[in-house]
């Protein structure tokens, strides 16, 4: 047999294992080139998705901000009271929503997720990102505020409603983070919080007060 | 030898009498091979996982969804009631980052962005053909957690695609959905785990929560 043809054969079965080894590689490793896709199938539609982008226009965004001036359809909010925390005679002392369990519920939950990382779970302004900006030392940060003062538990809730929409001081706004009934949910269970913390034994209806022992 | 036998007539040398066992070999082996390269080489388990692609701001999952214990929803704040798990605006950076780290390099891109109005060009990580049409809203509010598409993300320095989000992937789950189920107010806890058996309490889970995922294709596909 000539050399030349074991040669041949020998680097072909060595050059076939490259393949192989890339695989391999692949497999292990992480890229920061996307994903090669061999049959495309329309899988990159010439369509913008949410969020995507759109080099037609200046800001490069395909999804367009509202044009200054205008109000959406269904987006009048005319009720102060609701959207707002806010009548012409003032704050809104009354909750213009029905405070039930479900609300309370769901106010806990938003709380946790929006409030709590700087308000801390129980409200005394001692969250996680709170502390640890705290603990940065910048300079920069002024702490929370509790809830369980006596000036944040007279605030009304229309207040406390707009604080959470508008920000104060050095709280940002959440009104575009937050839906407003959600909002209302939020302001809820702050006041439940708020009665949480200064609840005295004769707050406790009388058939349970026995279990306090 | 006689001279007319050399000319015209061509005779095989002897080695070539090996040819034909190793051609019976190639026969099997060549095809064996292609296969294995198809099998592995075009699997979305190589071609789909470990992207792990560069961001304009060295966001770090790991501090803020891990040691911080942010919520996910707390920037991703659509995923329960639309489709697409919004990216956050600018906004939501600085809702804390007006405050902390105001002069940090790495937040440049954030500021400029802050300031001028322009998006930050976040890269997105987990990127499905454009046919499918995947609703974050429909897994999470009944019970499918964020960690069994997009892994422990709270662990993540960087974000990088740890499932094959491919059709077959996606067709385990919907054909047997029990053990990536939770309760719904669990879905962004990462590190949570089923009480018991995953498929006794997710077999619960599903009865409770009426959990029957279609296998149409109109269902991800229109």
């Amino acid at each position: 047999m000539p050399r030349g043809l074991i040669y041949g054969a020998v680097l072909l079965a060595a050059l076939a294992l490259i393949p192989l080894a890339l695989i391999a590689r692949a497999r292990v490793t992480t890229s920061g080139v996307p994903r090669i896709q061999l049959i495309q199938d329309m899988g990159r539609q010439p369509k913008f998705k949410t969020q995507s982008a759109n080099p037609m226009f200046a800001d490069g965004r395909a999804m367009r901000p509202e044009v200054p001036g205008t109000v959406a359809r269904g987006e009048l909010h005319e009720d102060g009271a609701y959207w707002a925390g806010r009548t012409p005679d003032g704050w809104v002392m009354a909750f213009p929503v029905a405070v039930t369990d479900q609300l309370m519920r769901r106010g806990q939950e938003r709380y946790d997720i929006f409030c709590a990382p700087c308000h801390g779970l129980a409200g005394y302004g001692d969250g996680p990102v709170a502390k640890r900006a705290d603990a940065l030392q910048e300079g920069t940060w002024t702490p929370p505020s509790s809830y369980h003062t006596d000036l944040v538990r007279q605030r009304p809730v229309g207040f406390i409603f707009n604080t959470i929409s508008n920000g104060i001081r050095n709280m940002p706004a959440y009104g575009p983070q937050i839906p407003v009934a959600d909002r209302w949910a939020i302001v809820a269970y702050v006041r439940a919080l708020q009665r949480s913390q200064d609840a005295r034994a004769t707050n406790v209806p009388p058939e349970l007060q026995r279990q306090l022992r | 030898m006689m001279r007319g036998e050399q000319v015209g007539s061509f005779v095989f040398p002897r080695w070539t009498n090996v040819l034909r066992p190793v051609l019976a070999v190639a026969l099997v082996v060549v095809p064996a091979y292609v296969v294995v390269l198809l099998a592995y080489g075009a699997s979305p388990r190589t071609t789909n996982v470990g992207y792990q692609p560069v961001q304009p701001v060295p966001y770090s999952h790991a501090l803020h969804a891990g040691q911080l214990g942010i919520d996910c929803r707390y920037c991703h704040n659509t995923v329960e009631v639309a489709a697409h798990a919004a990216l956050p605006p600018t906004q939501t950076c600085m809702n804390c980052h007006a405050r902390i780290r105001t002069t940090s390099p790495k937040l440049l891109p954030v500021r400029e962005s802050y300031a001028t109005g322009l998006p930050i060009p976040w890269v997105r990580v987990h990127d499905l053909p454009d046919y499918v049409y995947f609703n974050h809203s429909a897994h999470v509010r009944r019970g499918v957690g964020c960690v069994e598409c997009h892994g422990r993300v709270d662990t993540m320095e960087v974000v990088t695609q740890v499932h094959r989000l491919s059709m077959g992937w996606c067709l385990d789950c919907h054909r047997h959905p029990e053990p990536h189920l939770r309760p719904p107010d669990m879905v962004t806890k990462m590190d949570w785990v089923p009480p018991g058996d995953p498929e006794t309490y997710g077999r619960q889970l599903r009865q409770a929560n009426n959990i029957n995922p279609s296998t149409q294709c109109w269902t991800c596909h229109r």
